[in-house]
C-alpha cells in the first residue's frame, strides 16, 4: 500500500474536470457534499459498497485538506482511525503515509486506552486522500457550490416527511438527481469567520463561502431545528523566527506504529521522523489577552465553543494566573512553519504578534496566517437516525461538524457510516447500524442522535462504558468481518487478512490454553516469575501470560513447539490475555443492552397520548428524541426508572399483538405471568 | 458519558417492582389490555389511606386533577380552595343529594407539594364504616375519579420523582412494619437517609472516577499532577473501609426487617415447648410428659418489646432409634446453626446440687446443643445464647436461690435465667434478659450509622467493595482496568439507589481541572 506511486496531482485535477463536463445529465446514486474528513470517507465508503458516488467540493485542491492542526488521532480519537480503517476507510492509511511524527499517548495505563496519534504532513495528506479518491471505481469528483439541495413535497399521509431527490448548483443552476445526498459541510453552513473586530461570510479563510441556500433549505424547507456553533484556529508561526532551543523537545516513538491494519510500518522511517516542542504560556500573555478583550469579538459572542480545546483566550480567563502548555508541531517535511496548538486565538493580528512574543521562545517569532474564529450552523442530530440519515427527509444524510462534532477522527467516522447507509439506501437495502457495545463509531453516534449536543462533540475513551472490549488492537476483529460479512464496504484483501488474523489469534489461543502446568513447574521454568498461587493448582498458558512481568516471547521461547508459530501476534496475545476475564464479565452487560437495543420503538409512536403511566416530562422528552431502541431511550437524562419499565412493557405489549396477528401465539401466556411478575405491584 | 452508570437504575427499578410487597399486579396489566382501565395520568384516584375497620378516624385520600373539583363541591367550598396544606373543619356534603354525609377535617394540597406530586385532598373523617362508604360513594360520583389501584398512589409519587427506589423500599417497609422499631427503621429509611448515605458514597465514586477518567483522557495533553491519582488512592480507601463497617452491622438492619431468629433447644422434655407455649401465651405447641414429643419445628412470630421475634420450637436432642425423630433432631441441629440467639432449656431437676458440678454440666451440655463440634472448647458468646433453667417450681425455695446465686458467680457461661414455665416465677426476667439480647441483635434503630434493610443492598455493596479492590490491583499496572474497577464499584451503588448521572463525570472533570473553559 505504501510502496505505490501516487500520481501527480495535475492529473487527478484534469481527470475530475474531464468528468465534469459530461455531468449536465447524469444521475448519481449518492452524492456527497464536501471534501473534508467527513465527505472523503463518505464518497469512498458510498463507492465500495456499489453506488455511483459524486463528490461535490467548492475547490478541488482543498479536498483531503487539514484544516486544523496537523495531527491525527489520540487518545479516544486513535480508536476512531482504527475502526474507520477497519471498516477499509481511508484516513488510518492517509495517516500511515502522510504522518511524520509517530507516538502512542498514555503508553503507561494500559493497551485499552492506548491513543495512537501522528503528526502529519499536510501535503502528503492531501496527495494520498486525492490519489485514493481517484482510483476508487464509480467515483466521480466534481468542483462545485451546491445552491440547493431538492426535495419532493411532503407526503399527503405523512406531513412534514420529505424525500430527497437531487441537488441544484449555484450559478448555471444545473440540476443533478441522486436518491442520497450526504451533507458534509462541516463549518461552512452560514459560516462567519472572526478575526479581531471584524466578521466576513466564510467557513475557511481562503476560501469562498457557501451559498445560503443550503441552510434556508434545511431550516425552512424541511423544518430542522438548527443550532450555531463556535470553534477557533491558531496563527501559523514561521519556523525559522522561533527559538527552539527554549523549547523541550518531544521525540517521536523510536519505532513509529502504523494506524492501518494493513501496513507493517509507516512511509517515513523512524529516524526522519521530526520532533515536536514544548512550551508554556507566561503572565504576559494573559496581560496582552485581558487587554485586547474589546478588540475581540469571536470571545465576546455567547455561542458555545469546543471545550476540549479552548482557545487561549477562554483559558486564562478562565484559569487565571497558571501557566498552560504550548505545543509546537511540525507542518510537513518541506513547510517551514509550525502550528502552536494550545494557541487558537481570535484578536487583531498585531495583538496576535504581541502575544506570542510573550513567550520566550518565540520572543522574535514572525506570523505567517493569523488565527481566527469561525461560527457556524448545525443541525441538532438527535434529529437523525442511527444510520445518520435525517429522519423527516428520506435519503438525506449528515456528517461531520455538520451533527455537533469536533475532529477530524470523529468526523471520518461519521463520514464512513452517513457514505454505507446512502449506498444502501440508494440501492434499496436496509440500513445499517453499530451498537455502541461493539464500537467507538457506535458510541459516537449513538451519543449524538439520542442525547444530541450542547457544545461541539468530542470523542473520550471514558464515553465509551465497555472501553475494555474495545481497544484499538481488535477494532479489526470488531468490524472488519461484519463490515464485509453485513455492511459490504470492505476490500476481499482486507477481509482475508482479518479472517487469517483471527484464525491464527484463535489457534495461538487454544495452544495457550491447552499449556496447563502446576505452579510447581511453571516455577521451574521461570524461576523469576512472582506466582501467589497455592502449589497444587493448575495453571494454563493463557492465566500465566496475565502476569504482568511475563510475555508472550518468554513463553514462546519456552515452549518453541507450540507457540513459536505465532509469535507474529505477541503483543496481541498478551493484550488479549489480561483483558479477556474482564470481557467476559461485560458480556452479559452487553447481551442485557444489545437485547434492548433489538427492542425497537415504533417511530410513529404517540408519547403524549400513549396509554402507558408516563409523567408529562417523560413523555415530552419522549417526544422530542424519538429514541429509536428501549436502550437508548435508557440513556436520555431525565427519564425515570418506571418510565422505561412502563415502556418495557408496552414495546412488549404491542411486539406481542403484532406477532399474534401474523401467527398463533403459543407463549403468550408465559408472556403474560412474566409480564405480571415484572409488575408485581409497588406497596399500597 | 458513561451511561452504563445509570443503566443502574434500570435494573433497580426492575427489581423493585418485581419484588415489592404488594397485592398482585394483575389490574395494573390491565392499562396494557386495551381495555380502557386508564391512562392513569389524567385521571384522578381517591382511595381509603387508613386501614379497614371500625376506627376513630379514617383518612380518604385523592389525587389528581380533578381533586379540587372534589374538594369544592363536597364541602361547599364554591369561592376558593383553603389555604394549603391547613387543616380545615367542613361538613362533608353528597354533591348529587346534598346530604351531609360527616363533618370533618379536610386538606387541601396542591401540586406539587403533595405526597403524589399532583393536586391532592385528603379528608379525614369519622371512621364508621357507613361514614367511610358513603364518602368513598360519593368521591365516585364526582366525574374524572376513579377508586385507586393498589400502589397507585406510590407509584405516582415515584414517577413524579417524589420517592427515590430506596426510599419507596422504605415505605413499603413503613406500611408492613408490624412492631415498634421496624416502624422506627423504616421511617429513617424512608425519609432517605440511607439513600443519603449511598448517595454521599456515590459523590465520592464519581469524583473518583472522574479523576482517573481525567488523568486517562487528559493528562496526556493537559497539565494534571500525577498527585490527582494519590488522592484517589486515598479516596477508595477511606470508602472500603466506610463500606467494611457497614457491612459488619452483623445484619441488624435485615434481622430487624425480617425477625430475629431465636431457636429453643436442648434435651427431650426440658420442657421446650412449655417456652414457646409460654412465650406466645397459646398452646401453640402441643406439651406432654412423653420425651420426644416435638419432632419437628414449631414456629411463631412474636413481638419482644417492639422487635419482631421468630421463635422456633425444636425436637428435644438425643440418640433415637426412631426414623421420624432422627430427622427432627437433624433439623432442630440445623435450626440451632442458622439461629441468631439460641435459647437453651435445661431442666434443672437434672442439675447436680453442688454449684461447680452444675456449672461444668452446663458447659458439657451447652457443648452437645452446640452445633460447632470442631471446637468443643468454645467460649459462649453471651450474645448468642441464653441459658434458660426450667421446672424451678421443682426445687426448693433455698435450693432455687443458691444455685441461682451461685451460677452468677461462674464464668464462661452464657447469661442464666431461670424460670418455671409451670407457674410463670421468673419470666418477667427472662422477658427482660431476652428482650435486651434481642434488641442488641437488632440495633437501635434511631442512633447511630443507618443500617442496612436488604439483602439486595449487602449484595451490591459487596459488589461495590470487590470492584474497589480490583481499582487497587490494576492501579500501577493498567489505569483502564482501574478505571473499570471504579467504573462497576459505581454501577454496583447505582443499582441500590438508582440513578447516577451520566454527563456528571465530565462536568466534574472541567470543575476540578484546568481543562477547557
Amino acid at each position: 500500500m505504501l510502496t505505490k506511486k501516487l500520481p501527480p496531482l495535475q492529473s487527478f485535477l484534469s481527470l475530475v474536470s474531464r468528468r465534469g463536463s459530461h455531468l449536465a445529465r447524469q444521475q448519481y446514486d449518492v452524492i456527497v457534499v464536501g471534501g473534508g474528513h467527513a465527505g472523503t470517507e463518505a464518497a469512498a465508503a458510498a463507492a465500495r459498497v456499489g453506488a455511483e458516488t459524486l463528490l461535490v467540493s467548492q475547490k478541488i485542491q482543498t479536498i483531503g485538506a487539514l484544516s486544523c492542526n496537523p495531527s491525527l488521532g489520540g487518545v479516544g480519537k486513535g480508536q476512531l482511525v482504527k475502526e474507520v480503517d477497519a471498516l477499509d476507510g481511508l484516513c488510518g492509511r492517509a495517516g500511515d503515509w502522510a504522518g511524520i511524527h509517530f507516538s502512542i499517548l498514555n503508553r503507561r495505563k494500559g493497551p485499552a486506552v492506548w491513543g495512537p496519534r501522528a503528526q502529519l504532513d499536510r501535503q502528503r495528506y492531501r496527495e494520498f486522500i486525492q490519489s485514493e479518491l481517484l482510483s476508487t471505481p464509480r467515483l466521480t469528483v466534481l468542483e462545485g457550490s451546491v445552491e440547493e439541495l431538492l426535495v419532493s413535497e411532503p407526503n399527503p399521509e405523512e406531513p412534514g416527511h420529505h424525500i430527497v431527490t437531487g441537488i441544484r448548483l449555484a450559478n448555471g443552476s444545473h440540476l443533478i438527481s441522486a436518491s442520497s445526498v450526504v451533507l458534509t459541510t462541516g463549518t461552512f453552513l452560514s459560516g462567519s469567520l472572526f478575526l479581531g473586530q471584524s466578521m466576513s461570510p466564510g467557513g475557511r479563510i481562503g476560501d469562498a463561502p457557501s451559498s445560503a441556500g443550503l441552510s434556508q433549505t434545511l431550516r425552512e424547507r424541511l423544518g430542522l431545528r438548527i443550532g450555531r456553533l463556535r470553534t477557533g484556529t491558531p496563527p501559523r508561526i514561521v519556523k525559522d523566527s522561533v527559538d527552539l532551543s527554549l523549547a523541550h523537545v518531544h521525540p517521536p516513538d523510536s519505532h513509529p506504529t502504523p494506524f492501518s491494519f494493513l501496513n507493517t510500518h509507516t512511509r517515513c522511517k523512524p529516524e526522519e521522523q521530526l520532533p515536536c516542542y514544548l512550551t508554556y504560556t507566561t503572565p504576559g500573555v494573559e496581560r496582552v489577552v485581558r487587554e485586547s478583550l474589546h478588540l475581540n469579538c469571536h470571545i465576546q459572542q455567547e455561542t458555545k465553543g469546543p471545550r476540549y480545546c479552548p482557545s487561549i483566550e477562554s483559558r486564562v480567563l478562565r484559569f487565571p494566573g497558571r501557566q498552560h502548555q504550548v505545543w509546537l508541531e511540525p507542518e510537513g517535511v518541506t513547510s517551514d512553519l509550525l502550528y502552536p496548538q494550545g494557541l487558537s486565538m481570535t484578536m487583531p493580528p498585531d495583538v496576535q504578534l504581541r502575544l506570542i512574543r510573550e513567550i520566550p521562545a518565540m520572543h522574535r517569532a514572525e506570523i505567517h496566517t493569523p488565527g481566527y474564529g469561525v461560527q457556524y450552523d448545525f443541525v441538532c442530530p438527535t434529529q437523525l437516525s442511527p444510520a445518520l440519515q435525517v429522519k423527516s427527509t428520506q435519503g438525506l444524510f449528515l456528517a461531520g461538524q455538520i451533527n455537533g462534532t469536533t475532529g477530524y477522527e470523529e468526523a471520518a467516522a461519521q463520514g464512513l457510516w452517513a457514505g454505507v447507509n446512502a449506498a444502501r439506501w440508494a440501492l434499496s437495502m436496509p440500513p445499517v447500524a453499530l451498537s455502541r457495545t461493539e464500537s467507538y463509531i457506535g458510541v459516537l453516534i449513538d451519543d449524538l442522535v439520542s442525547r444530541g449536543v450542547t457544545e461541539p462533540y468530542r470523542m473520550f475513551t471514558s464515553r465509551a462504558e465497555f472501553r475494555t472490549s474495545l481497544r484499538p488492537d481488535n477494532a479489526d476483529l470488531r468490524l472488519t468481518l461484519k463490515g464485509f460479512e453485513e455492511v459490504g464496504c470492505v476490500s476481499t484483501l482486507r477481509y482475508q487478512e482479518a479472517v487469517r488474523v483471527r484464525d491464527s489469534l484463535q489457534d495461538a489461543l487454544a495452544a495457550l490454553q491447552a499449556l496447563s502446568l502446576s505452579t510447581h513447574n511453571w516455577r521451574k521454568k521461570f524461576p523469576d516469575m512472582r506466582m501467589s498461587e497455592a502449589k497444587s493448582t493448575l495453571l494454563t498458558g493463557m492465566d500465566v501470560l496475565q502476569y504482568n512481568d511475563v510475555s508472550f516471547e518468554m513463553l514462546a521461547s519456552a515452549f518453541p513447539e507450540c507457540l513459536l508459530p505465532h509469535v507474529e501476534f505477541s503483543q496481541r496475545l498478551k493484550i488479549e490475555a489480561v483483558y479477556r476475564p474482564h470481557c467476559n464479565l461485560q458480556k452479559k452487560e452487553i447481551e442485557r443492552i444489545q437485547k434492548e437495543e433489538n427492542m425497537s420503538l415504533p417511530q410513529d409512536i404517540d408519547y403524549l397520548s400513549l396509554p402507558v403511566s408516563l409523567s408529562q416530562e417523560v413523555r415530552e422528552i419522549l417526544d422530542r428524541v424519538r429514541p429509536s431502541t428501549l436502550g437508548a431511550a435508557t440513556r436520555l437524562q431525565g427519564i425515570t426508572p418506571a418510565a422505561i419499565v412502563h415502556l418495557l412493557n408496552y414495546v412488549r405489549h404491542t411486539g406481542q399483538k403484532e406477532r399474534r396477528t401474523h401467527r398463533n401465539q403459543p407463549d403468550r401466556k408465559e408472556r403474560e405471568e412474566e409480564l405480571c411478575a415484572r409488575n408485581a405491584a409497588l406497596p399500597q | 458519558m458513561l451511561p452504563c452508570i445509570h443503566r443502574g437504575i434500570w435494573r433497580a427499578a426492575d427489581h423493585i417492582l418485581r419484588t415489592s410487597r404488594g397485592t398482585p399486579p394483575c389490574r395494573f396489566l390491565s392499562t396494557f389490555n386495551g381495555v380502557p382501565v386508564g391512562i392513569a395520568d389524567a385521571e384522578t384516584i381517591f382511595a381509603l389511606s387508613s386501614g379497614h375497620g371500625r376506627c376513630g378516624v379514617a383518612v380518604v385520600r385523592a389525587s389528581g386533577p380533578a381533586s379540587a373539583t372534589a374538594l369544592r363541591c363536597m364541602t361547599g367550598l364554591t369561592r376558593k380552595l383553603p389555604p394549603p396544606r391547613t387543616a380545615l373543619l367542613r361538613s362533608i356534603t353528597d354533591p348529587q343529594s346534598k346530604e351531609v354525609l360527616d363533618r370533618g377535617l379536610v386538606f387541601w394540597f396542591p401540586a406539587p407539594h403533595s405526597f403524589t406530586g399532583e393536586d391532592s385532598v385528603e379528608f379525614h373523617i369519622h371512621g364508621g364504616p357507613a361514614v367511610i362508604t358513603a364518602v368513598l360513594q360519593a368521591l365516585g360520583s364526582v366525574p374524572g375519579m376513579r377508586p385507586a389501584e393498589a400502589g397507585e398512589f406510590t407509584r405516582r409519587a415515584f414517577q413524579a420523582g417524589k420517592l427515590g427506589l430506596t426510599e419507596v423500599e422504605g415505605l413499603g417497609d413503613l406500611i408492613h412494619a408490624e412492631t415498634e422499631a421496624q416502624r422506627r427503621q423504616a421511617l429513617r429509611q424512608m425519609s432517605g437517609e440511607l439513600g443519603r448515605l449511598y448517595q454521599d458514597w456515590t459523590h465520592k465514586l464519581k469524583r473518583c472516577l472522574a479523576h482517573v477518567e481525567a488523568f486517562i483522557d487528559f493528562s496526556e495533553d493537559e497539565l494534571i499532577e500525577d498527585g490527582v491519582l494519590n488522592q484517589v488512592d486515598r479516596s477508595v480507601c477511606d470508602l472500603q473501609a466506610e463500606i467494611v463497617r457497614h457491612l459488619k452491622d452483623e445484619r441488624r438492619g435485615e434481622r430487624l426487617r425480617s425477625g430475629v431468629q431465636v431457636v429453643i433447644a436442648g434435651a427431650t422434655n426440658a420442657g421446650k415447648s412449655s417456652l414457646l407455649n409460654t412465650l406466645c401465651q397459646r398452646p401453640a405447641a402441643i406439651v406432654s410428659p412423653i420425651a420426644g414429643t416435638t419432632r419437628d419445628i414449631v414456629e411463631t412470630a412474636l413481638d419482644i418489646g417492639g422487635f419482631p421475634v421468630l421463635l422456633s420450637d425444636t425436637a428435644g436432642l438425643r440418640e433415637s432409634p426412631d426414623l421420624v425423630e432422627r430427622e427432627g433432631v437433624r433439623r432442630a441441629r440445623e435450626r440451632v446453626e442458622q439461629a441468631d440467639l439460641t435459647l437453651v432449656v435445661v431442666d434443672c431437676t437434672d442439675l447436680p446440687s453442688d454449684a461447680q458440678q452444675a456449672a461444668a454440666f452446663l458447659q458439657e451440655h451447652l457443648g452437645r446443643v452446640l452445633p460447632n463440634q470442631e471446637q468443643p472448647e468454645t467460649v459462649f458468646p453471651a450474645d448468642r445464647f441464653l441459658l434458660v433453667l426450667n421446672k424451678t417450681d421443682m426445687l426448693p425455695e433455698e435450693q432455687r436461690l443458691k444455685l441461682d446465686r451461685e451460677l452468677r458467680r461462674v464464668s464462661g457461661l452464657p447469661p442464666v435465667c431461670l424460670i418455671s414455665c409451670h407457674t410463670n416465677a421468673g419470666l418477667q426476667d427472662f422477658l427482660t434478659v431476652l428482650h435486651s439480647s434481642v434488641k442488641t441483635l437488632c440495633g437501635d434503630p434511631l442512633s447511630g450509622a443507618p443500617t442496612l434493610t436488604q439483602a439486595r443492598h449487602r449484595a451490591h455493596l459487596q459488589q461495590c467493595f470487590a470492584a474497589l479492590a480490583q481499582y487497587q490491583r490494576y492501579r500501577d499496572i493498567d489505569l483502564a482496568l482501574a478505571a473499570e474497577g471504579v467504573r462497576l464499584a459505581l454501577t454496583s451503588l447505582g443499582r441500590i439507589t438508582g440513578h447516577v448521572g451520566a454527563e456528571e463525570i465530565l462536568d466534574i472533570i472541567f470543575k476540578d481541572f484546568c481543562i477547557g473553559k
